[in-house]
């Protein structure tokens, strides 16, 4: 992968204005009302935590837990960043629901043609060079969009130079990675942003997957010489009854 | 004549009671078809994006697949290893397993949000998918298992050409079917513990392991070959079929050891892991942690132990219940109980998620009846079965 895409999102610069909000929901066509948490009609949120603001989105990871459980590959982390979903592909199984470690992607429970829902980025937009919706809309440049190691160095400045930071960049390492990134002057746990492991979560099933022609030779084989044992035993044990009876006949005759 | 008018009096009210409570069934899943096809998911289940897997994968799926373990067992036992004694049981599990696998290809289309795709991992390819490899297993294993259980279908063509070429093509292939079952299957059963793996963080530490793949693998087959016990039981006491039941007694002496081995693994891999220290802690998963471990492994290994119970058919058939509870108990947990408390979602299934399913098992209990009665699946005992046929007729 060369150069991605990434936003960064300050939590102390955020007035929780929901301008992001209301300019997502305006670009997808969802109904404008506010809600509280991620929704199918809601890919961003800007969550109250009391003094604080945390706005909630699908982080991108680097290396996605979505697109590995995708089994028809509907969801693809593409060369510029975002994680993107291809409608026409899905199946409907949520797979990517449960595999993904931030709890993001929502699915259309209501509709009789249901589909996955989650921020993509605004990625169309992104690929003919604009910013984000929500990011373009945010007044005071609580968030901002930018190439990944520049927005990562921007952070990195931030937090060494003004002391108020918590000295940590969320999802600089998270799942492996991000590409959304949160800065803080409150533990991040406050807000709801979990301790995570920095092990990429494909790589949990990428182990078991390995294995697999593993099991194929070697259960193969076995089975085949066990079958090969068994015919064997069947072919003596029938030779020698063979040979059994045409002893007694012999003796038979003789007598 | 008198005992048979008694026995077709006994018999009578017992069908119909029967008839009634499968028609209830079947009403009850045409409206949880309805509700789901022309309601929505919404209106079917109570399915969240915090639980987005409910009843129709912990027990249709994880469970419907474990179940089928039996078939590849039993088959290869007999075939590969040359268990001739269990030969008489062969078809009876190869159909288990069979039917088994098309409940799991019916429960797809509702479980789905989109069925209509379904075809499309065939073209739509994700090797780094757990899924995936889950899809092409199912789509597989179905296939052989159909080819396994076809003669039985077969036998009964009226054409004696047809019927001679195919039974002849299919002894030949035989013995590279069930090798190909028996790897497809075991993958199978593996990987529907494999597909929780990535969800490492939201799987309560008491069922996360690294090692799920085989702990599934290890837990399904002996489930498997309970509930071939408990079919085959079943078989014997209501449709005449004339099995020894000293086979089922020698089954269930294998199932002692497997279940031996799954608790050794289970145990270790608790400890290592961790996750035994979260049992410290009351919560109701530690209630639903002990209910599955007393269920699959302590009760039945107990009772196994005891030469009374495994020579009694009966007591044989209940403990082997025991198991399949307990299997479906760690299903269900592993896909429901862990994870509450990550989600903070109670799920609790909506009535037409139970109506489905239900219905969908009761249809295949149906044509397993069925089966069993018109084709030659298991041995029958002949004077029996005369009886009871002129008491139908009486």
């Amino acid at each position: 992968m060369t150069k991605t895409k990434a936003i960064l999102i300050d939590i102390t610069k955020c007035i929780g204005c929901r301008s992001c909000e209301q300019a997502c929901k305006q670009i997808h066509g969802f109904p404008m009302q506010t809600e509280a948490k991620l929704s199918a009609t809601a890919l961003t949120v800007v969550e109250d935590h009391g003094d604080r603001f945390l706005r909630k989105m699908c982080m991108n990871c680097q290396d996605p837990a979505c697109a590995s459980a995708c089994l028809v590959g509907a969801l693809r982390k593409t060369e510029l960043g975002p994680v993107t979903y291809e409608s026409s592909k899905c199946i409907g199984c949520r797979y990517c629901i449960v595999a993904c470690p931030f709890n993001v992607p929502r699915y259309e429970w209501t509709k009789l043609v249901p589909f996955v829902k989650k921020c993509d980025m605004c990625y169309a937009r992104q690929v003919k060079g604009e910013q984000p919706a929500c990011v373009e809309a945010c007044p005071v440049q609580a968030s901002i969009v930018g190439w990944r190691d520049e927005i990562l160095e921007e952070a990195q400045r931030r937090i060494v130079l003004d002391s108020k930071y918590v000295k940590h960049i969320y999802g600089s390492e998270e799942a492996g990675g991000t590409s959304v990134f949160f800065i803080s002057d409150v533990p991040f746990e406050k807000l709801g942003l979990t301790e995570m492991s920095n092990q990429p979560m494909p790589v949990l099933t990428a182990n078991a997957l390995g294995d697999v022609p593993t099991v194929v030779l070697v259960g193969g084989s076995l089975l085949a010489s066990l079958y090969w044992i068994t015919n064997r035993r069947k072919h003596v044990a029938m030779s020698e009854a063979q040979e059994a009876a045409s002893g007694t006949t012999g003796k038979s005759e003789r007598s | 004549m008198s005992r048979l008018e008694a026995l077709s009096g006994f018999i009578r009210p017992k069908i119909t009671m029967w008839r009634v409570i499968v028609a209830l069934i079947f009403a009850a899943g045409c409206y949880g078809a309805y509700a789901r096809f022309a309601l929505g998911l919404h209106q079917s289940t109570n399915l969240t994006d915090g639980q987005p897997w409910g009843l129709w994968v912990g027990l249709g799926t994880l469970c419907g697949v474990g179940i089928s373990a039996g078939g590849f067992a039993i088959a290869a036992a007999v075939y590969l290893l040359g268990f001739e004694r269990y030969r008489p049981v062969v078809r009876s599990a190869v159909l288990l397993s069979f039917l088994g696998y098309l409940t799991v290809c019916v429960g797809m289309m509702y479980e789905l949000g989109l069925p209509w795709r379904i075809w499309h991992p065939i073209v739509m390819w994700n090797r780094h998918s757990v899924l995936f490899e889950v899809s092409w297993c199912v789509m597989l294993y179905t296939t052989v298992l159909t080819l396994e259980f076809s003669p039985a279908l077969v036998e009964r063509i009226p054409w004696k050409g047809l019927r001679n070429t195919y039974l002849k093509w299919h002894h030949e292939l035989l013995i590279g079917l069930v090798m190909v079952g028996a790897v497809l299957s075991s993958l199978h059963q593996s990987f529907l513990g494999g597909l929780y793996l990535v969800a490492k963080g939201k799987v309560d530490p008491l069922w996360y392991s690294q090692y799920l793949p085989t702990l599934f693998y290890l837990s399904a087959v002996p489930a498997g070959l309970a509930a071939t016990i408990m079919a085959v039981y079943l078989c014997n006491r209501s449709l005449n079929a004339g099995i020894d039941p000293r086979i089922l007694t020698e089954m269930s002496q294998v199932i002692a050891p497997l279940l031996y081995v799954y608790a050794l693994f289970r145990g270790i891999d608790l400890v290592t892991h961790g996750g035994l220290a979260s049992l410290w802690y009351w919560r109701e998963e530690s209630l639903l942690f002990l209910l599955e471990i007393g269920l699959l492994v302590v009760a039945p290994i107990i009772l196994l132990s005891q030469k009374k119970i495994r020579s009694n058919p009966q007591h044989l058939y209940l403990t082997c219940s025991l198991v399949v509870m307990g299997f479906i108990a760690n299903r269900l947990n592993v896909s429901v109980t862990a994870f509450e408390r990550t989600s903070g979602y109670h799920y609790v299934p909506k009535w037409t998620e139970f109506a489905l399913t239900l219905a969908t098992v009761t249809a295949a209990a149906v044509a397993f009846h069925y089966a069993v009665r018109y084709l030659d699946i298991l041995p029958k005992k002949q004077p029996k079965k005369w009886i009871v046929e002129n008491a139908a007729t009486a």
